[in-house]
C-alpha cells in the first residue's frame, strides 16, 4: 500500500518538475535593468540587449549571455531575435518600431524601464512573476528598500540641484518623472527644473533658464558617440553659459560619464550614496 | 544624311528590347531569392522555398521568411518599381532629363510629415507611414495649385519651380524640427537616410490602394506621354491635352512616391537614375518600353540594395541609400560611356 | 492609300468670322475660311497678321473667343479630341525633336488616336503606318533616330505623322519656311500630290511663289482679317502686294516656274 502510494508521488513529482521547468519562459532581456533584475533573481534570461557603443552595465552573473546589439529603430535585429524563439522581452519604449514588429512575430512585449524608484519596485515584483519567483522577488524588493532606507539617513542639507543632459550641444534638464531626477529627490536634493514638464522626464531649457535658477550643484550628463563623450565633459564641465551660478562659481559641477542616472539600474541605493557623497555632499561624515 | 546599313540597325534594335527586359527579369529574380535567403541569420534555402510552397516547416526559420523576409521582399519591390515608374513618367511629361519625384515635393513633405509625428506622437509609431503619405500628398497638392494656375499653367518651367519652391519649404521646417527636438534625431536618421524596416504586412495592407492606383494611372499615361513627346502641338493634334497629361502625370507620380515613403522613407536616387539606365540600355525613349522596365529595374535594384544594407554589417541594419548608388552608379556610368 | 473624294457632303472646314483674343488682345477680328477635299488652300499674309492663330483656332488648338467653325457640319467646340483628330491632323512648324525615339515609332504615335487605351496595334493600324510611310517617302530611313534627320526629312516625318491619323484634313503651319530650296521643293511635290489624290490641306505659307504654285486658292489675312479669298493669280496683283505687304513686287508664272520679282531698293537694281 505504501508503496504504491510511494510510486504515486514519484510519478507526480516527475511529472510536476518538467511541467514546471517547461513553465519557465524563454526571456530577452534588453534593459539593463530586466537583465540584472533577472540575475539578481537568479534566472539566466536567453539573451540581452547592448545598444552600439553602449555604456550600460550589465550583471557579471549574465557574463556568457548572448549579446544583442541594439540600434535604431528596431532594436535587436529581428532575425536574431526571433531565431533565439523567446518567448517574452523585456524592452523600452525607445525601440517602439521594433517593439511593434516583435508583437508581429508572436513575442510578448513588456516595457521594463522604470522612471521613478516606485516603479522599479513593482516591475521587480513583476518581472519576479513572470519567472515564477514572485517569493524571491518579494526579498529582493524588500532588500533593495532596507539599503535605499540606509542610504537615505541623515539628510542634512538639501542643495538646490540641476541636473542636465547634454545631447550634443543641447541642454536638456532631468524632471522629477526621469530616473536620474527621482533619485537626486531621494538624495536629498532640490530638484530645479526651471518651470518645465513633459511626460519623457526630459525638456529641453536654455541656458539663461539654468543661470536665472541659480542651481548650488550642476550635475552634466554628457550623451554622445562614446568617441565624443570626452570633449562634451570638457564643454560642459567649462561651459561660459553657467558661470554664473553659485555651482560653478563654488566648483561644484560634476560630470558623471556611466549610465547610472540615464538608465534604471538594480543597484540603486549605490547610485544614491555616490551622488550623496561626490555630488550633493550631505553625507555624513 | 545617308541611312546608316538598315539591315543591320534594324536587326540589333528589333532584339535590343527583348534582351533588356530578359536581363532586368533575370536581376529581378536573382534579387528576389537574394533578398529571401540571405539575412542576418542563417536560412537554408531548402527552408526558403518550402515555405514559400506552404509546406510544414518548423522553427523560427519559417517565421524569419515569412512573417521578416518575405514582407519586406514585397515592399522593397513594390518601393523600388514605384519611384522607377513615378521617375519615368515625370522625365516624360516634364520633357526634363533631371526631374524625378523629388521635384514634385513629394519627398520633402513626406520627410517633414513623418518627423511631425516623430516628435508629436513618439508612442504611436504606426501614425509614420500616414503622416508620410498625407503629408508628401499634401506637398505636391501645393505643387499642382502653383503650378497649374495663371498664365503658362501646366508648363513644364512653372513646374519644376513650384516643386523646387515647395521641397525648399518643407526641407526647411523638417530641418527646424530636427534642430528643435535633437534627441529625435537617431530614429529620424533612419526614416530621411532611408530604409525598408522588417515590420511585416501591416504597413503594405494600409499603403497598397494608393501604388494600385498610381500603377495603373501611370499604366493609362503611357500612350500619351509618348504623344507628348512629339510636342505639344502633335499632342493637340491626336486629340490630347496636354497640361491634363502633364497633371495626371505628376499625380500618378505623387501617389507613387507617397505611398514609398510612407513605407520606405527618404529614398532617393533610384526615381531619377532607373529610367536613364533603362533608357540608355534599350536604345529609346518610348514610354511603352521604359516604363514597365523601370518598374522592372527598380524593384531589382532596391531588393539588391536592401539585402546588401542589411547583411553587411549584420545584425546592424545601415540605411539603403548608399548601397543603391554603389550599384547603380557603375552601372549608369558604364551605359554613358557606351552611349554617348 | 488614296482616300476616296467625299461626294455632295458639307464642304470639309468652314470657318466664319473668327475672333480671338490672347491676353486680353484682339489677334484675330473676324477671319473666313472654307475647304473641300482635293484642294489646297494656302494661307498668306505679313507677319503677325494672324495667319498662325486664325490656323490654330480652326485646328482647335487655339480657343476662340467668337464665330464659328464647323468640321464636316460639325460644330468645333462640341467635338472631342479623339473625333477631331480623325476629321483633321495638324503639323507644327517644328516638333521638339525627342532622343531614342525612331521615325517609325513617331509616325506609330501619329496612329494613337485610332488606338483605344491600353490596346495594341491592329493589322489595319501597321498598314495604315505603312502606308503613310510610304506617301510621305520616309520609308527608306523608318529605323533611324528623329535626331539624325535633317530639316528636310524631319519635316517629312512630321507630314506622315500627320497623315497616320487617316484624316480628310492635312494642315500645315509653316512647313518650308526653315528648308533648303531643294528640301522645299521636296515638301511642296508632296504636299501638291497629296490635294491631288484627295485630301484638303491648308497651308500657312510665307512664301508667295510657293503659294502660287502650289494652291487652288489663296486667303490673306491682314491685321486680325480676311482681307482677300481666290485663285493665287487672281489674289495676289501687285495692288495687293503693295497694299498689304507694302512691297513693290509682282508673281510671274511660266514654264512650269513661279517667280516672285521684287524691287528691293529704290531706284532699280545696281548693275552687276
Amino acid at each position: 500500500m505504501r508503496r504504491s502510494a510511494l510510486t504515486a508521488l514519484l510519478v507526480l513529482a516527475l511529472l510536476v518538475v518538467p511541467a514546471s521547468a517547461q513553465a519557465a519562459p524563454r526571456i530577452v532581456a534588453l534593459t539593463p535593468f530586466g537583465a540584472n533584475t533577472l540575475a539578481k533573481l537568479g534566472v539566466k534570461p536567453v539573451a540581452v540587449g547592448q545598444t552600439l557603443g553602449g555604456r550600460e552595465r550589465i550583471s557579471p552573473k549574465l557574463k556568457g549571455v548572448p549579446v544583442l546589439t541594439l540600434s535604431h529603430p528596431n532594436g535587436p535585429n529581428l532575425e536574431q531575435l526571433a531565431s533565439l524563439e523567446p518567448d517574452i522581452v523585456l524592452s523600452s519604449p525607445t525601440w517602439a518600431k521594433g517593439n511593434e514588429s516583435m508583437g508581429d512575430l508572436g513575442i510578448e512585449v513588456m516595457i521594463r524601464e522604470p522612471r521613478r524608484l516606485q516603479e522599479s519596485y513593482s516591475q521587480t515584483l513583476a518581472i519576479g512573476k513572470l519567472v515564477g519567483k514572485a517569493k524571491a522577488a518579494k526579498e529582493l524588493v524588500g532588500q533593495i528598500k532596507k539599503q535605499v532606507a540606509r542610504a537615505r539617513r541623515d539628510i542634512e542639507s538639501e542643495p538646490r540641484v540641476m541636473v542636465i543632459l547634454g545631447v550634443g550641444r543641447t541642454p536638456f534638464v532631468f524632471l522629477p518623472n526621469s530616473w536620474g531626477g527621482d533619485l537626486i529627490t531621494k538624495a536629498g536634493g532640490e530638484l530645479l527644473t526651471g518651470g518645465v514638464e513633459s511626460d519623457s522626464g526630459f525638456e529641453r531649457i536654455s541656458d539663461e533658464v539654468v543661470v536665472a535658477e541659480n542651481p548650488d550643484v550642476i550635475i552634466a550628463v554628457p550623451h554622445a558617440e562614446e568617441d565624443d563623450i570626452p570633449s562634451l565633459a570638457e564643454y560642459l564641465r567649462t561651459n561660459p553659459a553657467w558661470a554664473g551660478t553659485n555651482a560653478v562659481e563654488n566648483n561644484r559641477i560634476y560630470i558623471s560619464v556611466d549610465n547610472s542616472l540615464l538608465q534604471a539600474g538594480t543597484d540603486v541605493a549605490r547610485t544614491i550614496r555616490k551622488v550623496r557623497r561626490s555630488y550633493l555632499d550631505n553625507w555624513p561624515g | 544624311m545617308s541611312a546608316h546599313g538598315p539591315a543591320s540597325h534594324q536587326v540589333s534594335v528589333s532584339l535590343r528590347r527583348p534582351l533588356v527586359y530578359g536581363a532586368l527579369i533575370v536581376a529581378l529574380a536573382a534579387a528576389v531569392v537574394a533578398s529571401l535567403a540571405l539575412g542576418a541569420v542563417k536560412v537554408p534555402v531548402s527552408v526558403v522555398i518550402d515555405t514559400l510552397l506552404g509546406k510544414e516547416v518548423t522553427g523560427p526559420e519559417r517565421q524569419i521568411v515569412e512573417t521578416l523576409r518575405l514582407p519586406r521582399t514585397a515592399e522593397a519591390l513594390a518601393v523600388g518599381a514605384a519611384l522607377g515608374v513615378a521617375g519615368a513618367i515625370l522625365q516624360g511629361a516634364l520633357a526634363n532629363p533631371l526631374a524625378s519625384p523629388d521635384v514634385i515635393g513629394v519627398t520633402g513633405g513626406a520627410g517633414f510629415g513623418a518627423i511631425l509625428i516623430i516628435i508629436l506622437f513618439p508612442g504611436s509609431i504606426a501614425l509614420l507611414p500616414i503622416g508620410a503619405l498625407a503629408f508628401g500628398l499634401f506637398a505636391a497638392a501645393l505643387v499642382f495649385a502653383i503650378a497649374w494656375s495663371g498664365a503658362n499653367r501646366g508648363s513644364t518651367g512653372k513646374v519644376i519651380l513650384a516643386g523646387i519652391a515647395v521641397l525648399s519649404l518643407f526641407t526647411a521646417g523638417t530641418t527646424g524640427l530636427l534642430a528643435a527636438y535633437p534627441e529625435k534625431a537617431p530614429s529620424a536618421i533612419f526614416f530621411i537616410a532611408g530604409g525598408l524596416t522588417s515590420s511585416g504586412w501591416e504597413e503594405m495592407q494600409a499603403i497598397w490602394p494608393y501604388f494600385a492606383v498610381g500603377f495603373v494611372a501611370a499604366a493609362l499615361l503611357i500612350r500619351p506621354l509618348d504623344r507628348l513627346a512629339l510636342g505639344d502641338d502633335v499632342a493637340a493634334s491626336l486629340g490630347s491635352r496636354p497640361h491634363l497629361i502633364r497633371l495626371g502625370a505628376a499625380i500618378a507620380a505623387a501617389l507613387l512616391a507617397a505611398a514609398s515613403a510612407a513605407i520606405a522613407g527618404l529614398v532617393g536616387f533610384l526615381g531619377l537614375v532607373v529610367p536613364h539606365v533603362v533608357r540608355m540600355a534599350g536604345g529609346t525613349s518610348s514610354h511603352t518600353f521604359v516604363v514597365p522596365a523601370s518598374a522592372l529595374g527598380g524593384a531589382a535594384l532596391l531588393a539588391a540594395a536592401d539585402t546588401l544594407a542589411r547583411t553587411l554589417r549584420a545584425p546592424i541594419e545601415m540605411p539603403v541609400g548608399p548601397f543603391m548608388a554603389i550599384l547603380g552608379v557603375p552601372l549608369f556610368l558604364w551605359l554613358l560611356r557606351k552611349v554617348v | 492609300m488614296s482616300p476616296a473624294p467625299i461626294q455632295a457632303a458639307p464642304a470639309q472646314l468652314e470657318a466664319e468670322r473668327v475672333e480671338v483674343e490672347i491676353g486680353g488682345a484682339p489677334i484675330l477680328r473676324g477671319a473666313d475660311l472654307s475647304l473641300e477635299c482635293g484642294e489646297l488652300v494656302a494661307v498668306v499674309g505679313p507677319n503677325g497678321a494672324g495667319k498662325s492663330t486664325f490656323v490654330r483656332a480652326i485646328s482647335g488648338l487655339q480657343p476662340f473667343s467668337a464665330g464659328a467653325v464647323r468640321w464636316s457640319g460639325r460644330v468645333l467646340p462640341g467635338l472631342r479630341g479623339r473625333e477631331l483628330a480623325r476629321l483633321r491632323a495638324f503639323v507644327p512648324q517644328r516638333m521638339p525633336v525627342p532622343s531614342g525615339v525612331l521615325v517609325r515609332e513617331a509616325v506609330t504615335i501619329g496612329r494613337s488616336s485610332h488606338l483605344r487605351p491600353l490596346r495594341r496595334l491592329q493589322g489595319e493600324d501597321r498598314k495604315a503606318i505603312e502606308a503613310a510611310l510610304e506617301r510621305a517617302g520616309v520609308g527608306a530611313f523608318a529605323e533611324r533616330p528623329l535626331t539624325t534627320l535633317s530639316g528636310g526629312e524631319l519635316q517629312r516625318v512630321q507630314i506622315a505623322i500627320g497623315l497616320a491619323q487617316e484624316a480628310p484634313v492635312l494642315i500645315a503651319d509653316e512647313p518650308t519656311s526653315q528648308l533648303d530650296l531643294g528640301a522645299a521643293v521636296g515638301i511642296a511635290t508632296l504636299l501638291r500630290g497629296l490635294a491631288d489624290e484627295g485630301l484638303a490641306v491648308l497651308l500657312v505659307v510665307h512664301d508667295l511663289a510657293l503659294a502660287t504654285a502650289v494652291a487652288d486658292r489663296v486667303v490673306v489675312v491682314a491685321e486680325g482679317k480676311t482681307v482677300a479669298t481666290g485663285s493665287p493669280t487672281e489674289v495676289l496683283t501687285s495692288e495687293r502686294l503693295a497694299e498689304i505687304w507694302g512691297a513693290d513686287a509682282r508673281l510671274t508664272a511660266e514654264e512650269g516656274r513661279t517667280a516672285l520679282q521684287v524691287a528691293w531698293l529704290p531706284g532699280g537694281v545696281r548693275a552687276a
